[in-house]
């Protein structure tokens, strides 16, 4: 229970960046992260069917992507933001085994009446940016 | 980013012919709980206590332990197998996650790449609470790209719970395609 932020719409500018979180993806990870979200396909835990659709090995799936958005958008907010949206979410690049992949976002919107944010977030390996997305969270007045 | 599809294979009056239909339902086998909310946040070393933790759940405004939002594919998501089925044998293809039901729609490709997705999280997920999932055909919209010809395929999933809540609204868009043909000699 070590999060101790409690953001609110007042307290954040246009420009502000979040995060970055990161993570390194092992296979026994990848494995960890199947078996929790339930998504088996074999190109996230099997390198041979993984490569063999041109990934470098297996990789993470969409599921563990978006939650990883959420732990960057929870950590940032605290206990009291609300995730409205993640849209316009696009994967370019796999994040594969041997990666540490960061995640990271930056404020591009605020609207103080209805205290909603909007950010661009995004996801990167170390070579380049692997995932790419918006978000729109509401974050308490005060 | 592209991987072969296990799509049915049909022609584009066919798939138009499912636009704003229901292609797809899929009941949650789990109800919310607190054991697999656990075993989701580990992997992502994810420390946040309105997930696991009622007291702090209530501080927040909630009125009891409330699951990750980006949680509900998983809550949506049905067996791999139950009573009654088959066992399984040596050999078996792979079970397939069921949730991109646009290759059960059949159109004239044999390539797909997923393009993008759109979640709208509406109502929180509460212990206790049991997701549907219901998939309709959105839109399809045909391009020809770098990579071959064929068309955006939008499938609008609604993730409702128990009282018939929508929970979330996720729109999952594929690109299906053929590869260009090859020029011959």
């Amino acid at each position: 229970m070590g999060m101790d932020v409690h953001r609110s719409i007042d307290s954040i500018a246009i420009g502000d960046e979040i995060g970055p979180i990161s993570i390194p993806i092992t296979l026994q990870r990848l494995v960890m992260e199947a078996g929790a979200n339930r998504d088996f396909s074999l190109i996230h835990h099997d390198a041979d069917v993984a490569r063999a659709t041109g990934a470098p090995d297996a990789y993470m799936n969409t599921f563990f992507i978006a939650g990883m958005f959420e732990r960057l958008l929870r950590e940032w907010m605290g206990y009291g933001g609300v995730i409205n949206k993640i849209t316009n979410l696009r994967m370019k690049v796999f994040n594969a085994v041997g990666d540490t992949v960061s995640f990271s976002g930056r404020i591009v919107g605020k609207d103080v009446e209805s205290c909603q944010v909007t950010l661009e977030i995004w996801a990167e390996n170390g070579t380049s940016q692997t995932v790419t997305a918006s978000a729109v969270v509401s974050l308490p007045s005060e | 980013m592209s991987e072969p599809t296990w799509g049915k294979y049909g022609t584009w009056e066919e798939a138009e012919s499912y636009l704003g239909k229901v292609i797809g339902v899929g009941v949650g086998v789990d109800a919310v709980e607190l054991g697999s909310i656990r075993r989701w946040l580990e992997p992502k070393e994810f420390d946040c206590a309105i997930h696991t933790d009622s007291d702090a759940a209530k501080a927040a405004g909630h009125r009891d332990v409330v699951a990750p939002s980006t949680m509900v594919f998983s809550y949506g998501l049905p067996a791999y197998w139950s009573p009654g089925d088959a066992h399984a044998q040596m050999g078996d293809e792979p079970r397939q996650i069921p949730i991109p039901v646009i290759f059960d729609v059949p159109a004239p490709c044999t390539l797909s790449f997923a393009s993008n997705i759109d979640m709208d999280f509406l109502e929180p997920m509460y212990v206790g609470d049991r997701m549907t999932r219901t998939s309709r055909l959105a839109s399809i919209a045909h391009k020809e790209l770098r990579v071959g010809k064929g068309a955006f395929m939008t499938q609008e999933d609604t993730y409702t719970n128990q009282n018939g809540d929508t929970v979330a609204v996720v729109l999952l868009t594929i690109f299906r395609f053929n590869p260009p043909e090859r020029e011959q000699g």
